[in-house]
């Protein structure tokens, strides 16, 4: 399977008549892009603002966040089997808006938080303060249930992308990353004496607000799936979860998996990757269990010597991640897990819901309960209201001068468990 | 399957009628899931949810199964963490008032998302 992303940079964004990209500014049609969501008829009313980086804006509750994009060859535009017809991804020609985003805001519940700051310190913790924002928001006609709520927020993101990403279809694009691999008994031929190493992406599947797609099926009906590194890079996976801010994947960080980048990057040097096991999150004590009985089979049936895991969410996951671990260990298989730490503000508390002593090489990516001060905004985008969610927490939180106090928990992509975020780490 | 729900949301006492009603907080109703765990249940549900922010709900519902003569080990292990860990979180914060029924209506969905799971088994 080939890839090639090609990276239109984008410098900056603006609202137009048009949708188009000229010297790296991308310019959007606001009012095509309205009438194109509004085509949705559970939608009542759409607000497209601009957020750029180091603006004194805030954006509160982010849904999701979305990279523009356009296919020229191979596949199908859009995201397969969601916001377009079923086809395979990861081949062909995709162009990128580079340092562009589509950020959709839209609360389907009321504790519902997942901030983006531009500026201040609350810009230094999320990635989505460096990139060009375009924000949708989101209202729905009255009486919405949730379930169907969420589907409209969802689909509208997509979409939005959809129609912005077609800005890069007749532009040379700056830079063409190609991303390609053979079947596995091609690249272990190829490459006999490196590590087999898989990657088992683990993801939130326990329902309202806290579920993921692939190809549009709802990842908590699946058994875990094997999938090649290309197709999550090329739009197969997307994020129905918006509760879990800090350490939920958003679309964006799926199509830009800092994990399968990695590995990918290393892939004939010092490792043979050999792809992606997407492995469900269940909340009950069975679904957890066949999950990680069915990941280490795949492991151990592909015949892998190591294998690195990553966790979405915080809780319940905990005991999944850890369950992955054991097993795979106990198979001789060599595993490494990626998480963040809940370890109270101080960092000194037990970070895992969970543990085991299998768990030996094991990276975190950032306490979720760091507190961070967020200054007084100039403008906010979104729900002005929602801010008191974030300061609602503890006394004290709210300050006269009005910057508040807030766990980084609330801070989209904060501590980004496959890695897609500004904190880094220190070897001990 | 065999279950009971061990809830303190109003909205799940109301709709079922296999549950065990805690006239108190989330942390009344971990403990309670944690003495029947003792007394030979198995857990169905993990206790905890999957994030952070649905820990400082003030509602929560977990499945209980089948009672067995013995204690499952693993059972207990997860419900005595899952108590520490949500003790750990919610001793630093106040209980949120302002959208008690949005966090009944989501504990609501996630169990029965977790329900439906269980379907169709013994």
């Amino acid at each position: 399977m080939k890839l090639e992303i090609g990276r239109i940079n984008i410098k900056d964004i603006q609202l137009g008549n048009e949708t188009y990209v000229k010297n790296g500014v991308l310019t959007v049609d606001k009012v095509g892009l309205i009438a194109t969501l509004k085509e949705d008829e559970r939608i009542k009313d759409i607000t497209i603002d601009i957020a750029k980086p180091g603006q004194k804006v805030r954006i509160i509750p982010v849904k999701d966040v979305i990279e523009p994009r356009v296919k020229i060859t191979g596949g199908i535009n859009g995201f397969p089997g969601v916001s377009s017809k079923q086809a395979q991804c990861g081949e062909g020609i995709t162009h990128v808006l580079y340092g562009a985003a589509v950020v959709t805001v839209g609360d389907i519940v009321g504790f519902q938080e997942g901030v983006i700051d531009m500026w201040g310190e609350g810009a230094l913790w999320t990635p989505f303060s460096k990139t060009f924002n375009l924000t949708v928001d989101i209202n729905v006609i009255d009486g919405l249930e949730p379930h169907n709520h969420e589907e409209t927020v969802r689909l509208a993101g997509l979409r939005a992308a959809e129609f912005v990403g077609q800005a890069g279809k007749n532009v040379t694009p700056d830079e063409v990353l190609t991303y390609e691999m053979g079947s596995i008994f091609e690249e272990s031929t190829k490459y006999p004496n490196l590590p087999k190493v898989l990657y088992a992406e683990m993801m939130i599947t326990q329902g309202l607000l806290h579920d993921t797609y692939i190809y549009g099926v709802n990842a908590q009906t699946i058994l875990p799936s094997l999938l090649h590194a290309n197709e999550e890079l090329d739009n197969a996976v997307i994020s129905g979860n918006c509760v879990a801010a800090c350490d939920k994947i958003t679309t964006y960080q799926h199509q830009n998996n800092s994990v399968i980048l990695d590995l990918y990057a290393q892939h004939g040097k010092e490792i043979n990757f050999m792809g992606c096991i997407m492995v469900p999150e269940h909340t009950t004590l069975s679904g957890k269990m066949r999950a990680s009985d069915y990941t280490a089979k795949l492991v151990k049936m592909l015949g892998a010597d190591a294998l690195v895991v990553s966790e979405e969410g915080y809780g319940n996951p905990d005991s999944d991640l850890l369950i992955i671990c054991k097993k795979c260990e106990k198979a001789g298989v060599k595993t490494v897990l990626i998480t963040d730490e809940c370890a109270g503000r101080d960092g000194m508390s037990q970070p895992l819901a969970d543990t085991a002593v299998e768990a030996v090489a094991v990276v975190s990516t950032g306490n979720v309960s760091h507190v961070v001060t967020l200054l007084p905004a100039e403008k906010v985008i979104g729900k002005a209201e929602a801010i008191a969610v974030l300061a609602g927490g503890w006394e004290g939180a709210l300050s006269a001068d009005g910057s508040l106090q807030c766990e980084l928990n609330a801070v989209i992509g904060a501590t980004s468990e496959i890695g897609f975020h500004n904190a880094t780490c220190r070897l001990y | 399957m065999k279950s009971i729900i061990i809830t303190n949301n109003p909205l799940v006492a109301e709709k079922y009628e296999n549950m065990f009603w805690i006239d108190g907080s989330v942390e009344e109703t971990l403990v309670k899931v944690r003495d029947m765990v003792y007394q030979g249940y198995e857990l169905v549900s993990h206790p905890l949810a999957a994030s952070l922010r649905m820990l400082f709900s003030p509602y929560r519902s977990v499945i209980v199964g089948r009672k067995n003569e013995k204690l499952d080990f693993d059972h207990a292990q997860i419900i005595e963490d899952s108590i520490i860990k949500y003790k750990n979180h919610t001793d630093a914060r106040k209980v949120e008032e302002s959208n008690r029924d949005d966090y009944k209506k989501m504990d609501l969905l996630l169990l029965e998302s977790a329900l439906s799971d269980e379907k169709g088994k013994w």
